[in-house]
Order: structure tokens, then C-alpha cells, then sequence
């Protein structure tokens, strides 16, 4: 491991304007928030980062609260506090499932919201050291290679899945992301916050040097919403989704009123599958719609020369999830 | 749940109970000294550069800039350290065998040139701290001349494969002869002219890690002209004739210290290049020298379970006898040769006419070498699933299949005991076979399917000869030398049961010294499942000794004590000692996402007399939860543009969590066969050669497919359904 410098932030501004003057001497820098991920890493080589700016000794973004307009939840809050949150329990079950379902007990007790969402991609090249698109390179050694992982919707030129959990539960309850630079605070939508490969093949969001999450808004959820998150995974722990789904309904006895699926670990960012909620609005919860609702979601597919076998258990997926927020 | 069926065995005053380890409260509380933990004075740490490339030709190396940086004490690389690493690769791969290592053809240094797989070492860095080591590694230049690689055992044997060395790829076996391994009974053309029916299939097994939780790691300390190891060992004898051996050293030159390890499962036998490293720096610098492996380096560093193919062609008549058996197999070894190759299972069956014929292959994947039973597991899920769907075929029970055809003494091979029909009945009576298997493969209705299979086996128990010393004092204290290391199977306190038992004495007036070579009398190391009746025997001979001595002489008094020794070499008077289990095992397969599920795991196995009974069945257990994870998840995939590893490590390899491990039920019917110590015979290997024969034996009962190829993935499930 290379010798590094740390910086204790005491606030996300601050953290922002120290990234931004390291940075100016030419320095790379990394946000460390639980740093699970990152110092995996840096060990690694695949992150060079010369400066640590880290996070944890920001007192603000720990807490999840509610107002008029929604719920508040701090970029800082563990995985395992949203998990066992009673405000996310009651009303976000979808975003307390994805976070549970995370890596293990200890991963969650330390990983934070922000560094779930702004993780790297996982994928076995990148990861590996491969000179790709996700490293500065120009190439997606997946197309050619082993890509039993890789995208099936959205791919190109980079063929990563986004490895994230808790991002499709954000996406499916239309949170609005909170983003602090060194020019001040802005906000996103979740779905804008992430970014395909065709827009910007090196990063999978829209955040710029020097900016930071600080945490997420999601408005208020009607209480005839009901949510969950479906992950299927190569093992029962410690291992990211193969094929995941985070489905949001608002439904008035089993009939679909609104409904929001996004897909895990088949796209480069959290994947809507909008042919889905079109088709679900108006039908009635059961077996044959969710059937058929699985089908439709593989509309658009492109499959790799090796993931193909993750079609149908992305159709398994979707109904299982559906059919597993039916009334009563 | 777990049982002992004892009927007829003598109950014991201490063999038979459960006993906790005699180090359990030092390994829990954190007492106990691993190598890691030593820190001697003066001691630098030192770290290995390896090949990023899976073949080349290294055309310069420049230390210059390393040993410029502040705190480097030594470099050294494949230009100025020459050290054959003799256990490192062997003719025919037989690690025991000096005049073997000897003749061998392609040898293997501690550091190599041309590199031959992404991690073969080329130069090692010894520093005051350990990120200046890391640090010093990126100052070595290193330019390569790349070389074409190749990957697959099957295709490095085509014509025109690139060339792992320049008398091709087939490995030379022990004469030095480039020739497959091949074993031939009876006439196999005349047994398959029998034939009702013959049946074909090519089976396939993949690349398994030991995994083991301690990396590899060793702290050299040169005191003059000997070296002092402390090295995680299966093997502290056989660790310091190879050390003293590849080092141009006298045996007692060299002491090895390996009081802790965590885990080796075939991972630490012998030496291994990190101790020929940590020695080299070490004495170049003068002071002790820490060499540790990170958990990426001992993966693809070390070794692991060679991957197989398998052609099965199995003759049958129409009434279910086996007329013929042939195999043709290749192994893939990685480009070094550290063990056989082997592919077992074949052997389970008395058919009188088998041809086997293996084809251990140079590639330019990461070595293979000992694991766990190291020819077994594979072999027995090809020939067994083989068999298994030649049963179906022909509408047999596959129990019954089997009864019908496994092997059984014959007047020319008697066996100690025979016990393969009681395990085999036994197992599929407690397990309710008739009721959990399917008559018709994958006849459940709807997507999620259940099925039941079942494997069998019969371990050889090594042989080898140990020694050991008994002392008593005035005090009735009586300490137990035996040059055992625990590598999870409890070797220490088993040697101390079997102590106690035989001197007739409860455990707690034993202490057991063990892990030391200065210390402890040689021992055969905790390889070949040998160690409880090797040693085992010879601590029963050491305790009669000095029994008979205290007969003599009476308890010594004041300062006095009494000694014994012993050096047996038993035999088993010309019989084969071989031990017996059989596992059955019900899944269910969810066919929409290709996913399995264990229901119901039953074993039964008979090891002789059980020592301790609760480390016997963990035994069982661990053993069975690793082949599982070979049946079901692990491997190691290889990038085939660029020849680089692409899973290494228990996250990407998926080894079983404790979410994914089913209850495994152990029973074990103990009998005395009247040659072990107090009948014992071997248990550590034999638990993992049946799991993954048995699950992809469910697996296809349940789905009505056979898996031909391993790890069972989800992929290649939802391939076969789709
Ligand atoms: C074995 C293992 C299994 C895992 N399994 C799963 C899984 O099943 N599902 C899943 O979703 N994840 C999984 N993960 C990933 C895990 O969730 C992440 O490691 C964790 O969520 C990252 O959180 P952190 O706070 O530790 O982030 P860090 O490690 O601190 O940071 C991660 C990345 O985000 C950046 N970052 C951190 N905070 C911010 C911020 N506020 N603004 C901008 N950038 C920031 C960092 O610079 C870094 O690049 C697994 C990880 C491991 C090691």
C-alpha cells in the first residue's frame, strides 16, 4: 500500500474545498465515507488516490428524519441504521430490504448510504486492474471476455452493472439526491443522478470532481403505497445482487394504481423498466400479471455472449416481487 | 444431529468422549502465537514481486531505485538468488521422494525466469517496515517479452499449443518419461463386447482453492550456520528435510516452529517457497526476516485442487453388471508439477476391467497441488455421476446399482474390514432414500424441483513411520513429545487421548509438546490422513514402554524421571486398510432462477474407533460443507484474451457462507479392525471426497438433467432447463 495523506473533514463544504485545493497540486483524491470499499481499493491499486478526505468525523448527514414534504436521510447514515430505521420500516420497506441485504452485518455496520450509492463497479476486469473504461482506459474487456456478470440493458461502451442495492430502492421512490462542491449545493433526481456509459463511460454518476452526496430526500409516500426489494444472489450473504428488483406500488385493494420496478445488477445504473410500471397501472395484483410482467421486462435485452441465463431469473424476479406486494 | 453405532466396541476411559482441544482456551482468547504474531528483534518484512503475465520472458530487471529506498535491507531476485524450490515442482509429482526431486526435469526456483503464470515470483524485498516493502516492489523495473500462454489441459496438448516448456506439455511422470498415467485391469474391448449397452459422457471440474484462513507466511532467524523457521506446517519433519535439502543444509541444521496455523487443508505441506525466500533474505541481511502472503498471493501464489476433464466409456449389461470401465482424462497442473495429477473413484468398483488413462498437463494457470483428498473429490463426481445416470438409464436404483457392482474383498486384496454395504444400507435407511429420490428424474411438476442422490467411497488410510517420547516425574506428570502440528483435525489433543488412554491416566496429568523440530521426534506430518494411526501407534508403543518401565522400576522419585520412546512400523499384514462412507443428499432446484438448495444432508461413515467424537464429526462436517462449495459455487475463471485470473479470493470464488450450509448429519459406525491405535483408522480427508459426487448427483435426480460439468452455477442450470 502507498503511503497517503488523511484528511479529517468537519463538514461536507469543507470536505469539498479540500478536495478541490489537493487536487489543484495535482494530488488524486479520494472521499472516504465508510471506506469499505475503498480501501479495498487502494490496497488494490485499482483506486491511486494521494489524499484521504474523510468523512466520518462529519458530524451532519447522521440522521434520517421526516417533514411535511418527506423523508430526510443523511449520506452518513449506516446501512444498518436504515435498515432497522421505524421510519424507513414503515413507509420505505423496499429501501430497508435493499440496504439489509447488503454484503454482511459487518460490512453494514460501517458502509454508509453515500458510499453504497457512489461505490465503483465490482466487476471482475476493472477490479482485476484492467486498463478499462472505468480505469482511464478506452476498452470494455467484458465484450470479448468473461461477461457471465455484465450488462444486458444499457451497456456501451462500458458493459458494467451498477453493484449498488439501495440505489434502485431510491430510484423507485423518486428521492431526490443532495450534492455539495466547492461552488455551493445543488439537487438532483435520483434517476438523473446516474449516468450511462454512452454519456460518461469513466464514472457512474453525475457528480463532478470535488462533489460529494450529502444525503438523499424522498418525498412522501402515499400510505397506499406498498414497496419491496427482490434480490436474487449467488449465495444467501456477502455477495452483490445478480438480479435485483425494487418495486413500489401504490395500489388501491390489489388494484395498481402507480407503480415504479427498477432493476439491480443488469444495467449500468439502476434500471427502470418502464414497459413494466406502464403495464401494471390499472391491472389487478395476481399470478398472470406479475407472469407477464416478468416478460415484459426483458423488452429491450441485449444479452452478452455469457448472461443470457440472468433473463430469466430477471423475469422470475419481477414477479416474484410483484406478486409479493399483493393485498392480504 | 450426529450418532455413534459402537455395538461390540469395549467402552474406553477416554477415547470416545467428547473432549475439547487441549489449546481451545489459548486459540479463543487470543493467546495462541501464530507465525504472524512473532516479532523478533531487529526482524524486517518482506514481500514477493510476481509476474503480472501468465508466460514471458523477463528481458532485464533494474533493483537500482529499491535499494536506493530508505529502510530496504535486501533484494533479491531470479538473477543473484538461485534457489531450486525442490516440493516446488517434481517428476510425477511425488513430494516425498528425494531421488524423484533429484532427477527432476523441470525444475522450479524461488524465483523463475521465463515467468510461467500471473504470479510466479521473480523478486522479494526485505525492508524495515512493511509499506516500504510494498513500496520498494513498485520501484523494480521489469521488462517482459511476452510469451503466446495457454490455459485449457485439453488444448495445451493440440498441436501447435504454445509450449509451457520446450519438451511440450504433457508432464514427464516420475521416471522422466513424457506419458500419460495409465492404469489397465483385465481387457476392456473384451469386457465392452459383454455389453448390453454402453454409455458415454465427458465431465468437467474446475479449479478449487484450499482457502484456508491463514495465508501462507514464514519468519526466517539465522542463528551461525542454522536456520530457525517459523512457518505454518502440516509437516514440521518434512518442512525441514525439504528446507535443509533445497538450502544445501543438514536436517539439523534447520528447526521449524509451528506452534498455531489456521487451517491448511494440503495448502502447507512441505515447504514452501516463502520459507526459501524468508531464508535467503534473511541471510543476506542478518537479521529476521517476516514474509507474508496476502490472501490474493496465497491464492494464486500457492496451489490449489487441479481442474479435470473426464471422458467416461462404461460398459453394462441389462441386468446392471459392469463389464467394462474406461476413463481418459487430462489434469490441468499450472506449469510446475507439484503433485500426481490423480483422478480416484474408478477403483470403488470391482468391475475386472478398467482402463484408466490420465494426462497430467502443463498450462499456464496457477499451480495445482495438494487439497484435501487431492485426487478425489473430482474423480468421484465424474465416475459416480457416470454411474449414476447409466443406473437411470437402465432403470436400476442406483443403491442398488451399486451394491450390485462396488468393489469387495476378493481372495487376492482382503481388506482390514469391509464395512461399504453396512455404511451404504445403513445411509439410506436413516436418510429414507425410497421416499426422497425420484424413480424419474425431474418429474416434479412446476418450477421448483426436489431430488435425492447419493455417493459412496473408500479411502486408502497412508501409510508412514513416526515416533514418539513418553517422560514421567515423581509427580506422575507425564509429557508427550510428538512432531504433530493442528491443522483443524486436533492432532495434539488426539495425541494426547491416545497418550492418556493407553498410560491409563486421565488427560489432564498429559502435557503434549508438540510443533517444534528440536523438540519433538519425527513425525509424518498431517498429510494422507495418517497422522492419528501413524503417530497415534507410536504413542501407544512409547506409553507401553514406559508402562513396563514403571512395572520395573516403580514411579520415579525426587528430581528422577522415567523416559520411553518407540519407532514402529506397523503393517497390516499385506491387507489394504481402507475407510467407508457414503453420503445422501436431497435438493431442491429452483429451475426459473437456477438456484439449489440443500434440504437434508446425510453421512455415514466408519473411520474404525472414533478418538474424539465432537472433532471427528466437525471433521465430517467441514470436509462436507468445502465439497459442497466445489459442487456448487467455486472456481477460478480465467480472462481467455489475457490469460489473467479473474476470481480469486472467498468473495469472488462464493465460497458457502453460514446461510448457505445446510444441517449435515454425521453417524459414524465405529468398529476395531484391531491394527490402528485402539482401532482408529483415518477420517480427516474423507469427508470432502462425496459432497460434490452426491449434490450434482440430487441435482440431476431432481431436474432431470445431467451436470456435466462443475461448479453447478446457476448458468449452466437455467442452460440445461432452457
Ligand atoms: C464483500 C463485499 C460484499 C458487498 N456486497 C454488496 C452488496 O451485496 N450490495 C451492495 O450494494 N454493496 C455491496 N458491497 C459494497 C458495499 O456496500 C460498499 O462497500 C459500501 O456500501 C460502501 O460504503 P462505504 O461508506 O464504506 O463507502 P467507501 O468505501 O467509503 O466509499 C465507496 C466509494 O464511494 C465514494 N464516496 C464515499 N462517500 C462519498 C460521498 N459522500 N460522496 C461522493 N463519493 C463518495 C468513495 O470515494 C469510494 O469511491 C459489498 C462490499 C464488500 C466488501
Amino acid at each position: 500500500m502507498k503511503a497517503l495523506t488523511n484528511v479529517n473533514a468537519t463538514s461536507f463544504a469543507e470536505a469539498a474545498s479540500a478536495a478541490q485545493s489537493a487536487r489543484q497540486q495535482g494530488q488524486a483524491v479520494a472521499f472516504s465515507a465508510g471506506g469499505t470499499d475503498l480501501l479495498q481499493q487502494i490496497k488494490d491499486g485499482t483506486d491511486n488516490a494521494d489524499v484521504i478526505i474523510n468523512l466520518r468525523t462529519i458530524g451532519d448527514g447522521r440522521s434520517i428524519g421526516s417533514d411535511g414534504a418527506g423523508i430526510a436521510i443523511g449520506g452518513l447514515v449506516t446501512l444498518t441504521e436504515l435498515s432497522q430505521d421505524p421510519l424507513v420500516l414503515s413507509g420505505l420497506s423496499a429501501l430497508a430490504q435493499a440496504a439489509d441485504s447488503v454484503g454482511t452485518p459487518q460490512i453494514r455496520n460501517v458502509a454508509t448510504l453515500a458510499g453504497n450509492v457512489t461505490q465503483r463497479p465490482w466487476c471482475w476486469y476493472y477490479r482485476n486492474g484492467f486498463n478499462c473504461f472505468k480505469a482511464g482506459g478506452n476498452e470494455c474487456f467484458s465484450v470479448n471476455g468473461e461477461n457471465g456478470q455484465h450488462a444486458i440493458f444499457g451497456g456501451g461502451p462500458s458493459y458494467i452493472v451498477h453493484p449498488s442495492d439501495v440505489a434502485p430502492a431510491l430510484v423507485a421512490f423518486d428521492a431526490v439526491f443532495q450534492v455539495t462542491g466547492p461552488n455551493g449545493d445543488r439537487e438532483v433526481s435520483a434517476e438523473d443522478f446516474f449516468v450511462l456509459p454512452i454519456t460518461n463511460p469513466e464514472r457512474e454518476n453525475s457528480l463532478t470532481e470535488n462533489e460529494l452526496l450529502t444525503g438523499v430526500r424522498i418525498p412522501t409516500v402515499s400510505s397506499s403505497t406498498v414497496s419491496t426489494y427482490h434480490k436474487i444472489m449467488d449465495r444467501e450473504a456477502w455477495t452483490h445482487a445478480e438480479v435485483g428488483v425494487a418495486a413500489v406500488i401504490q395500489r388501491d385493494g390489489n388494484q395498481v394504481q402507480n407503480a415504479k420496478v427498477v432493476l439491480a445488477g443488469v444495467a449500468p445504473i439502476p434500471w427502470r423498466v418502464q414497459a413494466v410500471e406502464e403495464f401494471l397501472a390499472g391491472q389487478q395484483i395476481g399470478e398472470a400479471v406479475a407472469r407477464e410482467a416478468g416478460e415484459i421486462g426483458l423488452q429491450g435485452a441485449q444479452p452478452l455472449s455469457n448472461n443470457a441465463h440472468k433473463l430469466p431469473m430477471i423475469s422470475a424476479a419481477i414477479e416474484r416481487a410483484i406478486l409479493n406486494l399483493a393485498a392480504g | 444431529m450426529s450418532e455413534f453405532t459402537r455395538e461390540g466396541l469395549e467402552p474406553l476411559a477416554t477415547l470416545g468422549n467428547d473432549t475439547p482441544r487441549i489449546d481451545a482456551i489459548e486459540r479463543v482468547t487470543g493467546q495462541a502465537k501464530y507465525t504472524r504474531d512473532w516479532k523478533l528483534p531487529g526482524m524486517l518484512y518482506a514481500r514477493v514481486l510476481r509476474s503480472p503475465h501468465p508466460h514471458a520472458r523477463i528481458v532485464s530487471i533494474d533493483t537500482s531505485a529499491a535499494e536506493a529506498l530508505p529502510g530496504v535491507r535486501s533484494v533479491i531476485t531470479y538473477e543473484n538468488a538461485q534457489v531450486v524450490w525442490g516440493a516446488g515442482s517434481v517428476n510425477g509429482g511425488r513430494q516425498y521422494n528425494d531421488p524423484t526431486k533429484d532427477a527432476t526435469i523441470h525444475r522450479r526456483y524461488i524465483f523463475n525466469n521465463p515467468v510461467r503464470f500471473v504470479g510466479d515470483s521473480i523478486a522479494a524485498v526485505a525492508a524495515t517496515d512493511r509499506h516500504i516493502a510494498e513500496e520498494a516492489l513498485t520501484l523494480i523495473a521489469v521488462e517482459y517479452e511476452q510469451l503466446p500462454f495457454v490455459l485449457e489441459p485439453e488444448q495445451a496438448l493440440e498441436e501447435g499449443a504454445p509450449q509451457v516448456y520446450a519438451e511440450g506439455n504433457l508432464c514427464p511422470d516420475f521416471r522422466g518419461e513424457f506419458a500419460p498415467m495409465i492404469s489397465n485391469i483385465g481387457d476392456v474391448e473384451a469386457g465392452f463386447a459383454e455389453a448390453d449397452q454402453i454409455f458415454e459422457e465427458r465431465y468437467e471440474t474446475g479449479f478449487i482453492h484450499n482457502a484456508q484462513m491463514e495465508p501462507r507466511c514464514s519468519l526466517a532467524h539465522w542463528q551461525g550456520d542454522k536456520l530457525v523457521l517459523y512457518t505454518p506446517s502440516q509437516g514440521i519433519s518434512n518442512c525441514r528435510h525439504d528446507t535443509a535439502r533445497d538450502l544445501g543444509l543438514q536436517d539439523h541444521q534447520v528447526q521449524i516452529i509451528s506452534k498455531y496455523m489456521g487451517g491448511g487443508f494440503g495448502n502447507k505441506n512441505q515447504n514452501q517457497d516463502a520459507d526459501l525466500i524468508a531464508a535467503t533474505l534473511s541471510r543476506r541481511a542478518g537479521v529476521p526476516v517476516m514474509l507474508e502472503y496476502s490472501r490474493r498471493e496465497d491464492w494464486l501464489g500457492v496451489h490449489g485442487r487441479w481442474p479435470t476433464v473426464q471422458y467416461y466409456r462404461v460398459g453394462v449389461k441389462d441386468d446392471g453388471e459392469v463389464t467394462a470401465m474406461e476413463m481418459r482424462a487430462y489434469s490441468g497442473m499450472g506449469p510446475y508439477r507439484k503433485n500426481s495429477g490423480g483422478i480416484s473413484g474408478m477403483d470403488a468398483y470391482g468391475c475386472p476391467n478398467r482402463y484408466r488413462e490420465i494426462h497430467p498437463v502443463y498450462t499456464n494457470r496457477t499451480t495445482s497441488g495438494n487439497f484435501r483428498a487431492p485426487s478425489e473429490p473430482h474423480g468421484h463426481y465424474g465416475v459416480e455421476n457416470m454411474m449414476d445416470e447409466v443406473a437411470y438409464q437402465i432403470g436400476m436404483d442406483p443403491v442398488e446399482f451399486t451394491l450390485m457392482n462396488m468393489r469387495r474383498p476378493t481372495e487376492q486384496q482382503q481388506f482390514t474390514n469391509y464395512s461399504l454395504e453396512e455404511v451404504i444400507r445403513n445411509g439410506a435407511e436413516r436418510f429414507n432414500w425410497q421416499a426422497r429420490r425420484r424413480v424419474t428424474p425431474g418429474s416434479d411438476e412446476g418450477p421448483i424441483k426436489r431430488g435425492a442422490g447419493f455417493s459412496f467411497m473408500m479411502f486408502r488410510a497412508g501409510v508412514g513411520t513416526s515416533s514418539a517420547i513418553v517422560r514421567v516425574n515423581a509427580n506422575e506428570e507425564y509429557t508427550l513429545y510428538v512432531g504433530v502440528t493442528d491443522i483443524g483435525p486436533g492432532a495434539k489433543t488426539t495425541m494426547g487421548m491416545i497418550a492418556a488412554e493407553a498410560l491409563e491416566v486421565p488427560l489432564s496429568q498429559v502435557e503434549v509438546v508438540w510443533g517444534d523440530t528440536d523438540r519433538c521426534p519425527y513425525s509424518v506430518g498431517e498429510s494422507g490422513s495418517r497422522t492419528t494411526i501413524m503417530t497415534g501407534i507410536a504413542v501407544v508403543e512409547a506409553a507401553e514402554d514406559l508402562k513396563r518401565q514403571i512395572a520395573d522400576r516403580g514411579m520415579p522419585t525426587g528430581s528422577d524421571v522415567l523416559i520411553a520412546s518407540a519407532t514402529p512400523t506397523p503393517t497390516t499384514d499385506g491387507m489394504t486398510r481402507q475407510c467407508f462412507g457414503a453420503h445422501f443428499v436431497e435438493v431442491e432446484v429452483d429451475t426459473r432462477i437456477g438456484a439449489t438448495r440443500i434440504l437434508k444432508y446425510t453421512t455415514v461413515h466408519e473411520s474404525g474407533r472414533i478418538i474424539n467424537p465432537s472433532t471427528a464429526r466437525d471433521q465430517i462436517r467441514g470436509a462436507t460443507i468445502q465439497g459442497i462449495g466445489q459442487a456448487l459455487h467455486e472456481d477460478l475463471l480465467y480472462d481467455p484474451q489475457s490469460g489473467q485470473p479473474l476470481t480469486p479470493g472467498y468473495y469472488r470464488a462464493r465460497h458457502l457462507t453460514h446461510k448457505d450450509i445446510p444441517d449435515i448429519d454425521v453417524h459414524f459406525i465405529e468398529v476395531d479392525d484391531g491394527y490402528g491405535p485402539f482401532g482408529a483408522k483415518t477420517a480427516g480427508e474423507s469427508g470432502i471426497i462425496l459432497a460434490p459426487a452426491a449434490v450434482a448427483n440430487a441435482v440431476a435426480n431432481a431436474i432431470g438433467k445431467r451436470m456435466t460439468s462443475l461448479p453447478i452455477t446457476r448458468d449452466k442450470i437455467l442452460g440445461a432447463m432452457a
